[in-house]
């Protein structure tokens, strides 16, 4: 009894001493609408891009623990047997090879910065790799009307709290989540979730979808680091030209 | 039986010359209350923007924000389109008759040095190369801003001005601050931008090309050793007046300069979608099995 009452006297005390984190956002950069302010350049650092899941290292290739929430992910039987065969022949079917544009989730874990921009109505991703760019818009407009198969989707955002989420539908079947042959069908359905824990860093965590290929919802969680470098800056990695380049000089 | 024929003839002649005249408006609407002809355009404009007050984004800079589309532009040629020209009477995807976008020197024409005369022109670019375009690439600078839709923006803290294209997802980042410039080394397709408010004109100083793009689809080109400087002005809410200076030593005898006009999209709900290119395109194949090579910038290598 005595040890107990110890415990919540304790507990008492260091609520008191350590603030509750929402004590710690006003800290956080905003924009004159209030909203965090997520611009800069911004860039993963894991292994993602080689394998989403734990895997071990190979030459070329850096060992990396799974940026997928519990590592499994739930592929129905068929979709397995196709992920297999997709590493298996992942020096020509990787979509990556061909100099494509990746897809969403893909190309935000690229290893190549982004750059973040915000006005009160969009968020615009603007990608180093292929020139890609992701226009958020958070005024509150619907998906347009479908069928549609764009590369990166359509994204529409909203603020909830100081989380920016999206929600990302029309795909198409052509990119795959890394270069292990982790792959989806057109009817992919994204809710990614932004949330700045502090200046340099975004707590980023996407929600994946997609019946034909999963038999539940699973989960990816990763930290964006703000580019710190002065003059740094988002360049250029233009992989269709640099793979014609290539050919042509051969 | 010579006569009836001529005088169908000249019947049908007489008709056609009707339907055209019922087509064409009668006189080409103005832009921005300026003649529609981008040298009279051009100095008009700069006569508007002396007067003009713009909108103002909160911060109190010039607000160029919104969807805007080029106007008095066209892509054949940059020189324009005489009726002469042979292209104009294709069957297979017409050009069409067009004033030059060029205002300046007097002559309308690009100053090439000699040796580049034949390069550009509809000449060895056009004849022996892919158009980089085709090839998928970014359209580059100015080429981006002819004739796709784009959007400019000016987001919170005018640190940057973003000007994004529909065509091929092209996206220009312009840096207003006045960091150093990239190290000479560094190459990119739509170069550096460096922007800066001279009054109520958005100036971009850009540099670092590689010299892989093309002005226009007859293969008019720039080197490497290009410096382009654009010119932004509102001279009304919906028109901007597009001025664009173009420097190298390795390719003209003296600098020139373009100018058109941007203008509002106003359809309502308006948004840029997207538009792959390399992931859908099948004529790259054809063409580069007709021989048609990669464009790199070999015509001017070297030089």
């Amino acid at each position: 009894m005595r040890h107990g009452l110890t415990s919540v006297l304790t507990a008492v005390l260091l609520s008191l001493a350590v603030p509750p984190a929402s004590a710690q956002t006003p800290a956080l950069p905003r924009t004159s609408d209030g909203k965090p302010n997520l611009q800069g350049i911004w860039q993963v650092l894991n292994t993602a891009a080689w394998d989403i899941q734990d895997h071990a290292a190979r030459l070329g290739v850096p060992a990396g623990q799974s940026v997928v929430v519990g590592n499994e992910i739930p592929y129905t039987p068929a979709a397995l047997a196709k992920k297999r065969q997709n590493l298996e022949n992942r020096a020509t079917a990787d979509p990556e090879t061909k100099g494509y544009l990746p897809g969403v989730p893909r190309i935000m874990y690229m290893p190549y910065p982004f750059q973040i921009f915000q006005t009160p109505e969009q968020v615009v991703m603007v990608f180093e790799y292929d020139r890609g760019v992701r226009n958020i818009y958070t005024k509150g407009t619907p998906h347009p009307r479908g069928p549609l198969n764009w590369w990166l989707g359509d994204s529409r955002g909203r603020w909830e709290g100081d989380t920016l989420v999206v929600d990302v539908v029309y795909f198409t079947d052509q990119t795959w989540f890394d270069r292990a042959g982790n792959f989806h069908s057109e009817d992919l359905h994204l809710v990614e979730r932004f949330t700045p824990a502090g200046p340099d860093h975004i707590n980023y965590e996407v929600t994946v979808e997609d019946p034909n290929v999963f038999t539940r919802p699973w989960v990816m969680r990763m930290v964006l680091y703000r580019r710190k470098e002065p003059n740094v800056r988002v360049l250029e990695y233009d992989p269709g030209r640099l793979i014609d380049e290539a050919s042509a000089s051969r | 039986m010579l006569l009836r024929n001529s005088a169908l003839g000249l019947a049908l002649a007489v008709t056609a010359a009707a339907t055209l005249a019922a087509q064409a408006p009668a006189t080409p609407a103005p832009v921005g209350g300026c003649p529609p002809e981008p040298l009279a355009f051009h100095k008009c404009a700069l006569e508007k923007a002396k007067t003009f007050s713009p909108p103002r984004t909160p911060s109190g800079k010039p607000d160029l924000q919104g969807y805007w589309r080029g106007r008095l532009s066209q892509s054949f040629s940059v020189e324009g389109v005489s009726g002469n020209e042979p292209l104009v009477g294709s069957l297979v995807m017409p050009w069409e008759k067009a004033p030059p976008m060029v205002v300046d020197p007097p002559d309308r024409k690009i100053p090439y040095q000699s040796w580049a005369i034949p390069i550009g022109r509809i000449g060895v670019n056009y004849n022996e190369y892919l158009d980089p375009r085709t090839a998928c690439g970014s359209a580059g600078v100015p080429r981006l801003a002819l004739q796709d839709a784009n959007q400019i923006l000016q987001p919170a803290g005018d640190g940057y001005i973003l000007w994004l294209h529909e065509d091929h997802h092209s996206q220009r980042v312009i840096a207003m601050d006045e960091r150093p410039r990239l190290g000479a080394e560094i190459k990119v397709t739509n170069g550096d931008s460096r922007g800066r408010w001279e009054g109520n004109t958005l100036v971009i100083d850009v540099n670092n090309f590689n010299g892989y793009n093309w002005f226009d689809d007859s293969g008019n080109f720039y080197t490497d050793a290009a410096h382009i400087v654009e010119r932004l002005t509102m001279i009304d809410r919906d028109t901007i007046h597009y001025e664009v200076r173009v420097e190298d030593p390795k390719v003209y005898t003296r600098p020139w300069t373009l100018a058109w006009a941007q203008v509002r999209e106003k359809e309502q709900g308006f948004e840029l979608l997207e538009e792959a290119c390399r992931e859908g395109e099948r004529d790259r194949e054809r063409l580069l099995q007709g021989g048609a090579k990669y464009y790199f910038g070999e015509p001017w290598r070297g030089r």
